[in-house]
């Protein structure tokens, strides 16, 4: 067998470019595979760890105010573990370099000791001491990564309308903001939001709440049921103004690392058996090739007493090759690939170590799936090389047969040159082979569409929710709702061109046993800053009696426009009430239910409230309005539209921008692969042919046309259908992002089919032509004498 | 010794003078270097003139495919000289040599080399598009008797009927150079002579120089002149004074 070994090294050096192809076919295949699977199991377990580690939560609660005692009857629940009680506030920041004003979420340290659960890790310096006179916080990475924070920095927070000024004496993170966002917000904005922690004593003095709680997070006893502990709860906070327990899987981080994990899943599946299986037709359509070429050498073998099992297995072995390239290449590109994901994690998730960890049982899992698609390739191949009779592998080939193509038969003939029926007939005569280009071409241009379908979508969404929505240049929040004469303050303002006020109360809405937790917003009848908008992109006005809920949360809730939802008051007085669904609301981010501002009133049984208002200011103005802003105490947030589009657009583009680079090699690698493969085969088969047309006359660039234009012929064929295929890529993965926390519409522009084209051409040519140079070294005289 | 022969321009049956085609000087053609040299041609002279048969006689490896591509335009010598109209092959380029082909040279092949996608009608019509003033591929077709064959796909015609398809893609270009390498090689010797019968008759009717490599002696009977290479060199020239007819041959 060395000998056959060495011959098998020397086909495969001969082969080396269609082989090296399609490795990277099956390497990009791989790779993603690979990538995803391995970034699933990182941050799996580098979540599931931190959570151990650091005593993350089970079951959390806000509320309003509960006093410290209150604790032990929680304790007493059957099923609860522990209870960590606390302080959970929002204040306004003023950071200085910074003109807007930021939010900060400023939660407590325990008064002795660590945190029984949600305990922090410090990244840099040390929490700060209860004991040090006060003054110090600890922040959340993210938001000192954002704005350059060194330990020793001062900012200016308005704790209960006084503004006091902290030094920074560590930076931390902690289980619950993993993904340190603003609430309901779908991508992080860490310029204007962060996570602090001070000293219980100090946060609690400044806003009265010495001795008292309002944020608690519990842990579970082995075996406990979390439902049944989430309605213990309930009841014993009832009394307290709680806004409703739940459990990790409503946490807002937990859920987006969760959401994160799920789209994997999604991508760690489809693409790579497509890639595969384009891999396993371009091995097959190699193999085949060789087979034939070899007719007489396997005759020959066999008539030397090489058995069928010999002569297979050699065969087989170029696969083997194949796969151990492809998987080789694979395993160094999905690493890589999932290196600068883990990188760009780190924008979106905060753990204390986030390292690419490569699952090794997917780089075995990946081998076996690559060597099955290769077999499946060369196996029919082998299987004929296997059935050769001696004898009649000696003989060669029975010569092709042709038929007049059906485009011919349709009468268009007269108008074909005889270069362009060579052509079609040659297509026709192998309508299989014929058909896998087309597809795998196709496959080419449709992987392309699906990023660009991200990206046009996550611009129609930003156009949707800052342009069509939201018309208001900031909103500001009341610390708590104020009567409606806040409105005219706000409307003396610097700056100020326009206010319109709102009501945001949390609330829970339930539709038979399904229920869910949401903002409900009063907004004014025909407001013209914050609007509520239809699928149409029509303004829906709002009613005085009945509510507009999102088309999302009409789906989960499986409610139609005309039924009832029990509406749940999460704050102040508790208090249910049966509302009409009269419309449904176009949104792509969170989930949300809106009102008739007063009808809202009417509904929380208050006299004309509002939490705040959305306002349009004045540019010329606006340094005035931040600085008025940020001296206001009632204030508890300042939400800057365009900042928040702008840090929106920007992490979007980060991480779509890796992913249309990591689609766009992809695509090439396929389309080049494919190109070079059916070129280099047609060559190889039409070689003699070829060489004819040349010694009759035919220029380089005539011969090369004739070669080419069969790959034309399909290119053209697999454009329109890989774009219509790309269409339900982008369907089907979009649609796996539609959660609860972000939608995506789905937006194919011209645009973006035009660049799919535009590549695949372009990868196809370039092919095309690297693979034509072999015509120049067709050698006239030889090719002539070559039998068939 | 044979330089009478090879180059004296010469007149048949009382025409005047004929045309000079091709003048070949020292013409040699080694493959390979070094020690692995192998010499193919080894320098040979000779004149050929327009409307001549010419038989090329030799055993396998003496010369003559490389001869015959050598004067096709496919392969360009290591030393000597081929002429063509005055013009040195040599110094052409890859353009000038594809427009060499495409205009002046029409090649028979052992093997037909017919484009199996092609029907019989469409093989000739390739090259009559490509041509300055062909024929069309119907005349083509009918002065190698195919006529009725118009269009077949080359896997539905027998030996005889590709080669005579070859034929007439050759010709209907009106080519002054007609090559053909063992044009009956691969056929039965009926056949063959049908395939001769018409290749002597183009030589005939249009005047072309027709260039025959074979391996069967007997062929010589039917040539101007017949040229024997041995170790790729022309080692007998016989001249023949009347040309036998193809079926008269000693088959």
């Amino acid at each position: 067998m060395i000998q056959l070994d060495r011959k098998l090294w020397r086909d495969l050096v001969a082969l080396k470019s269609q082989i090296l192809a399609i490795a990277l076919v099956m390497a990009c295949g791989l790779a993603m595979m690979i990538m995803t699977r391995s970034l699933i199991l990182s941050l799996e377990n580098t979540r599931d760890t931190y959570y151990d580690e650091h005593r993350f939560g089970q079951v959390f609660a806000r509320l309003k105010r509960a006093p410290e005692r209150v604790r032990e009857q929680l304790l007493a629940i059957p099923g609860v573990a522990t209870v960590q009680t606390g302080i959970a506030i929002q204040v306004t920041l003023d950071l200085p370099g910074l003109p807007e004003p930021a939010v900060g979420l400023i939660n407590s340290l325990p008064e002795r000791g660590e945190q029984v659960l949600n305990r922090l890790y410090v990244r840099r310096g040390h929490l700060p001491f209860a004991d040090a006179g006060g003054g110090q916080m600890a922040v959340g990475e993210a938001f000192a990564e954002a704005h350059g924070i060194q330990l020793g920095d001062t900012i200016g927070v308005v704790l209960n309308g006084v503004k006091k000024t902290f030094r920074f004496s560590g930076i931390a993170l902690s289980p619950e903001y993993v993904f340190e966002a603003p609430p309901n917000a779908a991508l992080p904005d860490s310029k204007t939001y962060g996570v602090f922690w001070m000293p219980y004593k100090e946060l609690a003095t400044a806003f009265q709440l010495y001795g008292a709680f309002n944020s608690v997070a519990l842990s579970l006893a082995p075996g406990a049921s979390e439902r049944d502990v989430i309605a213990a709860v309930d009841r014993v906070l009832a009394p307290y103004g709680a806004r409703g327990a739940f459990g990790r899987g409503d946490h807002p981080s937990h859920r987006r690392v969760d959401d994160e994990i799920r789209v994997l899943s999604g991508l760690s599946v489809v693409f790579p058996l497509v890639f595969l299986g384009v891999a396993a037709f371009m091995t097959n359509s190699v193999m085949s090739r060789q087979i034939a070429l070899q007719r007489e050498q396997i005759a020959m073998l066999k008539a030397c007493g090489f058995s069928n099992a010999q002569v297979g297995l050699h065969y087989f072995k170029f696969s083997l090759v194949m796969v151990v390239l492809g998987t080789g290449a694979g395993v160094v590109g999905g690493v890589f690939l999932g290196a600068q994901l883990v990188e760009m994690y780190h924008h979106f998730f905060r753990f204390p170590s986030l390292r690419f960890m490569l699952d090794k049982w997917v780089v075995v899992a990946a081998a076996m799936v690559s060597a099955v698609a290769a077999f499946v390739g060369v196996a029919e191949a082998v299987r004929r090389a296997v059935r050769l009779a001696p004898a009649e592998a000696m003989r060669p080939e029975a010569p092709t047969s042709y038929q007049v193509s059906l485009v011919e038969r349709w009468g268009l003939g007269r108008w074909l040159s005889p270069s362009l029926r060579m052509v079609l007939r040659n297509i026709q005569r192998r309508p299989v082979r014929s058909g896998l280009t087309c597809i795998a071409l196709g496959l080419a241009t449709a992987i392309l569409v699906v990023p660009n379908s991200f990206r046009d979508g996550v611009a129609f969404v930003i156009d949707f929710q800052w342009d069509i929505i939201q018309r208001q240049t900031v909103t500001l929040s009341l610390a708590e709702p104020g009567p409606d004469r806040a409105l005219a303050d706000f409307r003396h303002m610097a700056g100020v061109v326009w206010a319109e006020p709102f009501r945001f109360v949390p609330v829970e809405l339930r539709a038979g046993p399904i229920s869910r937790r949401v903002g409900l917003q009063g907004l004014p009848a025909q407001g013209t800053l914050s609007r509520v908008i239809d699928a149409g992109v029509r303004q829906i006005y709002l009613p005085v009696r009945g509510m507009i809920i999102s088309t999302k949360l009409a789906e989960i809730l499986h409610v139609q426009v005309g039924e009832e939802l029990v509406v749940r008051v999460l704050e102040g007085r508790e208090r249910e009430v049966s509302v009409p669904v009269v419309g449904l609301a176009e949104d792509f981010a969170g989930m949300a239910a809106y009102m008739e501002r007063r009808a809202l009133n009417q509904l929380l049984l208050e006299g004309d409230r509002i939490s705040g208002a959305h306002i349009v200011v004045n540019k010329a103005h606006w340094a005035a309005f931040l600085a008025e802003v940020k001296s206001t105490p009632r204030l508890a947030g300042c939400t800057i539209k365009n900042s928040l589009r702008d840090g929106f657009r920007k992490t979007t583009a980060k991480s779509i921008g890796l992913l249309q680079k990591m689609y766009l090699g992809f695509a090439a690698v396929v389309a080049f692969g494919i190109v070079y493969n059916s070129a280099r085969i047609s060559l190889s088969e039409r070689s003699r042919e070829l060489a004819t047309l040349r010694v009759l006359g035919f220029t380089r660039k005539e011969v090369s046309a004739v070669l080419v234009g069969e790959l034309v012929v399909l290119t053209l064929a697999a454009l329109p259908l890989g774009l219509l295929v790309g269409a339900g890529f982008s369907k089907l993965i979009i649609s796996s992002v539609n959660t609860e926390t972000v939608r995506l519409p789905l937006v194919l522009t011209s645009e973006n089919y035009a660049f799919a084209v535009f590549v695949v051409v372009v990868a196809s040519s370039a092919s095309a032509l690297f693979a034509t140079r072999k015509i120049a070294t067709l050698h006239l005289a030889t090719a002539l004498k070559a039998l068939d | 010794m044979l330089s009478s022969a090879t180059t004296a321009p010469r007149a048949k049956n009382g025409d005047s003078e004929r045309e000079l085609l091709f003048h070949v000087r020292g013409l040699a053609r080694a493959y390979g270097t070094g020690s692995s040299t192998v010499v193919a041609l080894a320098g040979v002279d000779f004149d050929l003139y327009a409307g001549e048969l010419i038989v090329l006689l030799g055993a396998s490896g003496s010369g003559k495919s490389t001869l015959l591509n050598q004067l096709g335009g496919l392969d360009s010598p290591t030393e000597g000289s081929l002429v063509y109209r005055g013009a040195n092959l040599d110094e052409f380029d890859e353009e000038a040599l594809t427009r060499f082909r495409r205009d002046a040279v029409g090649f028979v092949f052992q093997s037909y080399n017919l484009i199996p996608s092609l029907t019989a009608r469409e093989n000739v019509a390739l090259i009559t598009e490509i041509s300055r003033s062909p024929m069309t591929p119907e005349e083509a077709l009918a002065l190698v008797d195919l006529g009725n064959r118009l269009d077949h796909f080359p896997a539905q015609l027998s030996g005889g009927e590709q080669q005579r398809v070859a034929i007439a893609r050759a010709i209907a270009k009106r080519p002054e150079v007609l090559l053909c390498d063992e044009p009956t090689g691969a056929l039965d010797v009926r056949t063959g002579i049908t395939v001769l019968e018409v290749i002597e008759r183009i030589n005939r009717e249009i005047g072309t120089l027709a260039v025959i490599i074979t391996h069967n002696a007997i062929l010589a009977e039917m040539a101007d002149r017949v040229f024997t290479l041995s170790d790729g060199r022309i080692v007998n020239v016989r001249v023949n004074q009347q040309r036998g007819s193809v079926r008269a041959l000693a088959w």
